[in-house]
């Protein structure tokens, strides 16, 4: 089967290596046997949603993050109409707070989102950073990541990690984390998210493949280096965890 | 009585320190505890250089000295590279007298990025030189644009800046001034239609946000650059590499001045350019400078050569959570042609924290490493998986690259079979993991 994926902006928001979720995620799905076609989106390009099957935006420096948003509204309607029509989603890093309803910068200007999404983003020159350590109600196992933001996000209804034991999630420490409707998923956490967490990315590529009426594989094609990069991870913040 | 009492403290605090090798910050400490305002009390030398960016602070800050050195001046500045203000208090009080006089022509001072305008509260450097900024342990500092951010208030209007032209962010810090000095590279024989590298910081205006473009790139987004939509552009440089020939190692400066390069590489000669605008406009003659730079070889211990068995090598030290910092090693591993296998160790992110962030390896253009001189490469480490899942997404073969996690245990299977040279590749926070099983040279 032939996907389509639409990346935003990966020249503009491309901090943190936030490209490579995009990567492994076309990377899992050519190994199930299928075909992904990436398309990059730079400011005023077109974009036909009608015809994606997974939609990327990651993450961006505060300036950049408005530099697309200014972009990006013109795509409001559209993403609400895919989002219903259940196309995956990944906002990565400081693409999250586009998807709420407004964001407001260290200085005080406030510009509205998209509006997909309930929450606010408040800003501070003050940055927010640590490694994550926390829980998601999709599967057992931890999720590891390292938090780097300026934004406070209130207002988050539906979280993608509902209680962290290490870190800060959306308004503080130890809360949750990142947000999740359906197949749009959003997350400060950068790893990047799908290269440190194989489990998520397996539920990603699991919303594309439904989607299309695709059959999911018995058993997911192994990673070991991820995996493997995970474990260690996972160990290391457990261990960092049980010393403070 | 205060001052003095800190002077005193501070003096006293060093002798012990080094006494007992401790480091350089812990006096400066106890003297701004004593007399917060102690910076703002001392009698300064009338020429006061700041140095600070992402990269190359330390190699332009040495160069600097052994240049005004050689035009006869006394310099003071912060060796041990203590950059933050309490090491800055140090240097200062340390080679003051008990009335505050500092006994030097140059103060000299490598200053951190995010410190600086703290530093810089209670005196004003009289000239300040910024290298570059660039993506740079982004577990401490957000990205190049919140250090921006961070640096801008260091910056007094009475302060001369000498920046790089060819950075399109730190250059911004010359909007709105007329005296600024600029430094800059001119096109030459290896210079790239457009940026290289895994990620693109030039792609858009850090301004404006309207897309840029480039005449040509000497490496990743340093180049010559414009806005196509505000307009700003590379400003006209004041000291210019009009020529350089890596492979032969000679810089031409000005169209006027020729440098034997001590060290081939790219980087260097943006330090050097660096040094040489900053001398140059405090009063040193071109030839003097030049002079030096042609004799200078480079002590800051960064390359290290050693033996393994019946194997030579060189440890190149590449600042973890800087892909740049890789990506300059990678390049001279690539360009240097000798047949070889890489190591390439991350055990510990940092030697100050604990993370495990390990997102800049995909900021990090590891395909420089598929390249026919290299004929192995060796993944090493606690983080060795993470390093193995971005090798899976390199271009280069399979069959190139493995993975021993124990160290010693990659040093052993390079010693058991082939001679090449060995080139590894870590950070401080590592290099001695390796370095202890080897016999070093020099």
């Amino acid at each position: 089967m032939e996907l389509t994926f639409l990346h935003f902006y990966p020249d503009l928001m491309n901090l943190y290596g936030s490209y490579a979720n995009v990567t492994v995620l076309q990377r899992l799905l050519e190994r199930l046997g299928h075909t992904v076609n990436v398309k990059m989106i730079a400011p005023g390009d077109a974009a036909d949603f009608a015809n994606a099957d997974f939609v990327y935006m990651g993450a961006g420096t505060e300036r950049r993050q408005k530099f697309a948003l200014d972009d990006f509204r013109r795509c409001a309607d559209d993403v609400k109409a895919a989002a219903r029509d259940g196309v995956a989603m990944l906002f990565a890093g400081s693409a999250m707070e586009i998807l709420g309803q407004s964001v407001t910068d260290a200085d005080g200007v406030t510009v509205s989102g998209i509006a997909l999404a309930p929450f606010e983003t408040v800003q501070r020159a003050k940055r927010i950073v640590g490694d994550v350590y926390g829980h998601t109600e999709l599967f057992p196992e931890a999720v590891v990541g390292f938090m780097n933001k300026s934004g406070v996000v209130t207002g988050v209804d539906t979280p993608l990690l509902n209680a962290l034991d290490m870190g800060h999630g959306n308004e503080k420490e130890y809360g949750p984390e990142g947000w999740r409707n359906a197949n749009v998923y959003a997350s400060e956490l950068t790893g990047p998210l799908l290269v440190k967490n194989p489990r998520i990315l397996e539920h990603l590529a699991a919303a594309v493949l439904t989607r299309k009426g695709l059959t999911l594989p018995d058993e997911w094609p192994v990673d070991r280096w991820a995996r493997k990069g995970y474990d260690v991870t996972a160990r290391e913040l457990a261990a960092r965890r049980a010393k403070t | 009585m205060r001052k003095a009492l800190a002077i005193i403290a501070c003096k006293l605090g060093y002798f012990v320190g080094k006494l007992v090798g401790k480091g350089s910050s812990l006096p400066g400490k106890w003297a701004l505890k004593i007399c917060p305002d102690i910076l703002s009390k001392v009698r300064l030398p009338s020429v006061i250089i700041a140095v600070s960016g992402s990269n190359g602070k330390t190699s332009t800050v040495e160069m600097i000295a052994a240049i005004l050195r050689a035009d006869g001046r006394k310099v003071i500045y912060n060796k041990e590279g203590s950059n933050q203000t309490e090491g800055v208090a140090t240097l200062i009080l340390t080679n003051a007298d008990l009335s505050g006089r500092v006994r030097a022509d140059v103060l000299l001072m490598e200053s951190d990025e995010r410190y600086a305008a703290r530093t810089f509260r209670f005196f004003k450097p009289t000239h300040f030189v910024v290298t570059n900024l660039y993506r740079d342990q982004l577990t401490r500092n957000g990205h190049p644009e919140s250090v921006y951010d961070a640096l801008k208030p260091a910056f007094a209007p009475e302060t001369e800046l000498i920046l790089n032209a060819d950075d399109p962010l730190s250059s911004c810090f010359g909007q709105a001034r007329d005296d600024v000095t600029w430094f800059g590279l001119n096109r030459c024989d290896f210079s790239s239609p457009a940026p290289t590298g895994v990620y693109h910081d030039g792609a858009y205006c850090p301004v404006c946000g309207g897309r840029m473009e480039y005449d040509y790139a000497h490496y990743n987004h340093i180049g010559a650059w414009r806005c196509t939509s505000c307009g700003r552009q590379r400003p006209e440089t004041a000291y210019t590499a009009t020529a350089l020939d890596l492979q032969a190692g000679v810089l031409t400066i000005d169209d006027a001045v020729t440098v034997q390069l001590a060290f081939k590489s790219i980087y260097n000669v943006y330090n050097i350019l660096a040094a040489y605008a900053v001398c140059r406009r405090v009063g040193v003659s071109a030839e003097t400078a030049a002079d030096v730079i042609g004799n200078y070889v480079l002590k800051n211990g960064r390359m290290q050569t050693f033996r393994l068995g019946n194997r030579h090598g060189t440890l190149l030290t590449s600042k973890h959570e800087n892909s740049i910092a890789y990506d300059t090693n990678l390049r001279y591993v690539q360009d240097c042609g000798t047949p070889c296998a890489v190591v390439v160790i991350v055990d510990a992110v940092s030697r100050k924290y604990f993370t495990s962030e390990t997102s800049w390896l995909w900021d990090i253009d590891f395909d420089r490493l598929n390249s026919p001189n290299v004929k192995r490469v060796i993944l090493s480490g606690r983080y060795c998986n993470d390093l193995a899942e971005r090798f899976a997404y390199t271009t280069l073969p399979g069959d190139k690259w493995e993975v021993i996690e124990d160290i010693p245990a990659a040093a052993d299977a390079l010693k058991a079979s082939g001679d090449e040279e060995v080139y590894v590749l870590t950070c401080f926070s590592d290099r001695d993991k390796f370095l202890t099983l080897t016999e070093r040279e020099g």
